[in-house]
């Protein structure tokens, strides 16, 4: 990633009033919810455009790393989403999942990382208005948190040594 | 006539507020707010107090050899008329202005030799480097705080040694005398300070004397490099030498003479960066090859290494010249004290044993 | 009372040893305070051997590592003798939870714990760069920087793990050397006061708190490398260059998710040892990230790590009725 990161992409100008580029990253198992937002956008079911997807195999795939590296570079938002508990198509990974997750919930506020840009749920492929609520309700939750800082880039001693930039 | 000034202690602050007008100014300092915390050099500000009283944890290496610099940047232009074809636009990003490093110290400023000798001297000059080097001024103390992990004057420099140097700080009581050792760097100190009356000059003077004469550390390295052939092969003494070391990148990192760097792309879509960064002997990666071999695989051929760069390979490939500064910062730092005065002490040892 | 008890140690590894492929302890190093790890095969290196408030590494971390990992696998191997203190214990009983030992391949010195000192916090108060001497009388450290005797309060100058130690007796041992401790806690309130202090300030307070702290980082992997828990050592996922999850940037984002990535693989596994943090040549609070998670471990699964060698870390396994953990 070079320095720009994420936000090289549609720079925010900073202001919190400022929306439009907010960017959420969903990570949706291959089984269940990514087959979910397929239903929504084949039923027509009108959902904010500010989702990226990234599909992984299943939420046990969801290493903490990457919401962590989102976040941490500036991402607005994480949303992990799967397969109902009781229903992961490799039966167990959500269940890895969910605690993984519920500890990195509770860990992020104290690095100094809002909590409530990252939510994780579990959507079923047939639950194509269930998405579209989760997906909307998140995007609210977030425009009103505005953009993410994330973590200073540039500051002290180490950094400034960096004379190579212009 | 060297020219040489006077800093009244209370003086300090305005005459760095006035040297960093005419240069980018560098001084040690506090990293933490906690007077025993960890030090390293940082560019000056207004307010901020340079640490004169103990080494750096952190030597000045970076200023030459950031940990971490950009070497060039590019950029790939698709062609808008189509095709696959794409044009490679390649920019270079350096950009040195011109540094005085106030306060270094002569083990600093000594590993400079070794480095010069790598960067600037051999078969390959490395542009990056020579083009700091010569806008890096560096005024270093007279050192009176050496401790018992020092070892300088066992590595041919010594508290008073001004080698490299381009001012001379002698710390009094009441202030400092600054002395410019180049025509270039007593430019630098026009206007500034007040004159040195007689007073000042020989106590400064006598203060230079004692500390050269001063020996600090008693590590023989005569021979070492010979001795450290002979032992190469004997896996027991390094079994003993080095059995609690972590192999973790402390000692390679604190060291001012350690240079091994690697060099990286990072890109993001069609942008990207070619990055120069310090690497350590002391991780796998850093001989690991293509093929998965790794010909040190463990703590004991990288320590090996280590200890062989510094006072074996160097010496023998350039002149007699040891990849060692005498700073003593890989002893303090190393979370399980290992200390490579007793490595090297031990090298010649019994070292026809086996 | 620390000369009996080292005559202790002395004597029974002296007895140990011939059955014994070598004995882990600590050892004096060449300053006079600092201790360094010994690896002790012959009989005459006993006399290296000490223990006491100095006695600050974890030493289980070299169990699986060279040179005590290439005697292990051998047809017919000796065990091999550690010293450890209460904390180290729980990092010994983590890596055979998790398999990297079995019991009966060590032979444990266990020794209880009055706390260990902290060398930085006594550089606060005292020139530590000269110092002739230093010793313990009861529970006062004293320093002899040859010119002046300190004597301070071995309390005043732990490490920042002790004060809410809870194990610092041997919770798995074959021999102890020593009278028992008193724990200096004894609940959980008590022994994450540090974090709590931190949990307690509003969010960009902390962000600004880690910001700071972490920008010092050099990235030299102390930390990583002094955990006994961090198993994969040379195959660290922060190295890997394929996927390349972290550039050779020094900013303060790599830092963070360095320290991230590091904390959360020893979720529900850290035992708390503090090596990470001594580790650290630059003075930054690491295991008070990961104190973080022991503590949403205890509260939500009510685990501690390193207590039961046939206990499952709970991220290592699930519940099905798990709701919210």
């Amino acid at each position: 990633m070079t320095d720009e990161g994420p936000r090289s992409i549609a720079p925010a100008d900073g202001t919190a009033a400022d929306t439009q580029g907010i960017k959420i990253v969903g990570f949706l198992c291959n089984w269940c919810s990514y087959g979910g937002a397929d239903t929504a956008g084949v039923c027509r079911f009108k959902q904010p455009t500010d989702l990226r997807v990234v599909r992984i195999p299943c939420t046990g795939r969801m290493d903490p790393l990457f919401i962590a590296k989102s976040l941490i570079y500036g991402v607005d938002g994480v949303l992990v989403s799967g397969c109902h508990p009781r229903d992961c198509h490799y039966a167990v990974g959500n269940f890895y999942a969910r605690r993984r997750m519920e500890a990195f919930k509770a860990f992020l506020p104290f690095m100094g990382i809002d909590t409530r840009r990252f939510k994780y749920t579990w959507v079923s492929a047939s639950e194509g208005q269930q998405w579209q609520k989760v997906v909307t309700e998140f995007s609210e939750q977030i425009h009103e948190l505005g953009p993410n800082p994330g973590v200073r880039r540039q500051t002290g001693e180490n950094s400034k040594v960096s004379t190579g930039l212009r | 006539m060297a020219v040489k000034i006077f800093i009244a202690t209370d003086q300090l602050d305005s005459v760095l507020e006035k040297l960093a007008t005419k240069i980018d100014l560098w001084i040690p300092a506090l990293l933490k707010e906690d007077k025993s915390g960890p030090t390293g050099f940082i560019p000056y500000e207004p307010g901020k107090s340079p640490v004169f009283e103990r080494q750096t944890t952190l030597p000045t290496k970076k200023l030459l050899l950031p940990q971490v610099e950009t070497l060039l940047r590019f950029e790939y232009k698709k062609d808008p008329e189509g095709g696959s074809t794409s044009s490679i636009v390649v920019d270079d990003a350096r950009q040195v202005r011109p540094t005085l490093v106030f306060g270094a110290r002569s083990c600093d400023v000594r590993a400079l030799i070794t480095m010069d000798r790598v960067f600037s001297q051999g078969p390959y000059v490395d542009p990056y480097y020579v083009e700091r080097r010569k806008n890096t001024f560096f005024a270093t103390l007279v050192c009176e705080q050496n401790d018992s992990k020092c070892f300088c004057s066992s590595v041919g420099g010594g508290p008073a040694d001004m080698e490299g140097s381009h001012l001379k700080i002698v710390k009094l009581d009441e202030g400092y005398v600054v002395e410019a050792l180049t025509k270039e760097a007593g430019s630098l100190l026009e206007g500034l300070g007040e004159a040195v009356d007689k007073a000042k000059d020989t106590k400064a003077g006598k203060i230079v004397k004692e500390a050269s004469k001063r020996i600090v550390g008693d590590l023989d390295t005569k021979g070492c490099a010979e001795a450290f052939r002979n032992r190469f092969a004997q896996n027991d003494f390094w079994v003993q030498m080095v059995s609690q070391c972590l192999s973790c990148g402390v000692c390679t990192y604190v060291c001012p003479t350690c240079y091994c760097f690697t060099i990286t792309d990072e890109t993001q879509n069609l942008k990207g960066e070619r990055m120069r960064s310090w690497d350590s002997c002391m991780f796998s990666q850093y001989t690991l090859e293509a093929s998965g071999h790794n010909p040190r695989p463990t703590k004991l051929e990288r320590y090996r290494n280590r200890v062989g760069h510094k006072f074996s390979y160097i010496p023998e490939k350039y002149e007699g010249i040891l990849g060692c500064c005498g700073c003593g910062r890989c002893i303090r730092s190393c979370p399980v004290t290992i200390d490579i005065r007793q490595v090297v002490g031990n090298l010649k040892e019994n070292s026809n044993e086996q | 009372m620390l000369e009996t008890d080292r005559n202790q140690l002395h004597k029974l590894v002296e007895e140990a040893l011939p059955e014994l492929d070598m004995v882990i302890g600590w050892g004096q190093s060449t300053d006079s305070f600092q201790t360094t790890p010994v690896f002790v095969r012959d009989a005459k290196q006993i006399s290296q051997l000490t223990l006491g408030p100095f006695c600050s590494q974890n030493l289980t971390g070299y169990l699986v590592k060279p040179p005590a990992l290439d005697a292990a696998p051998k047809e017919g191997a000796k065990p091999i003798g550690i010293c450890v203190k209460g904390c180290d214990s729980r990092s010994l009983v983590a890596l055979i939870q998790e398999k990297f030992l079995t019991r009966e391949r060590v032979r444990i010195f266990g020794i209880p714990c009055r706390g260990t000192v902290d060398w930085n916090k006594v550089g606060k108060l005292v020139d530590l760069s000269n110092v002739k001497s230093a010793t313990v009388e009861e529970d006062v450290l004293v320093v002899d920087d040859s010119q002046t005797t300190h004597r301070i309060k071995l309390e005043e100058v732990l490490a920042r793990k002790c004060y809410g130690c809870r194990y610092p007796n041997p919770l798995i041992q074959d021999v102890t050397i020593g009278e028992p401790a008193t724990p200096r806690s004894t609940s959980i309130e008590s022994s994450y006061r540090d974090v709590d202090r931190l949990d307690a300030k509003p969010l960009e307070e902390r962000l600004d708190f880690w910001q700071s702290e972490l920008d010092r980082c050099i990235r030299c992997y102390a930390c990583r490398n002094a955990c006994p828990l961090c198993v994969c050592q040379d195959k660290c996922i922060i190295e890997s260059r394929e996927p390349r999850w972290l550039t050779q940037r020094v900013g303060i984002p790599e830092k963070f998710l360095f320290h991230f990535i590091h904390a959360m693989h020893l979720a529900g596994r850290c035992t708390g040892c503090g090596e990470c943090e001594r580790a650290c040549p630059m003075d930054i609070p690491v295991t008070l990230i990961k104190e973080k998670l022991n503590k949403i471990m205890e509260e939500r699964l009510g685990y501690s790590a390193g207590l039961d060698v046939e206990a499952v870390p709970p991220l290592l396994t699930f519940n099905p009725g798990d709701t919210e953990i």
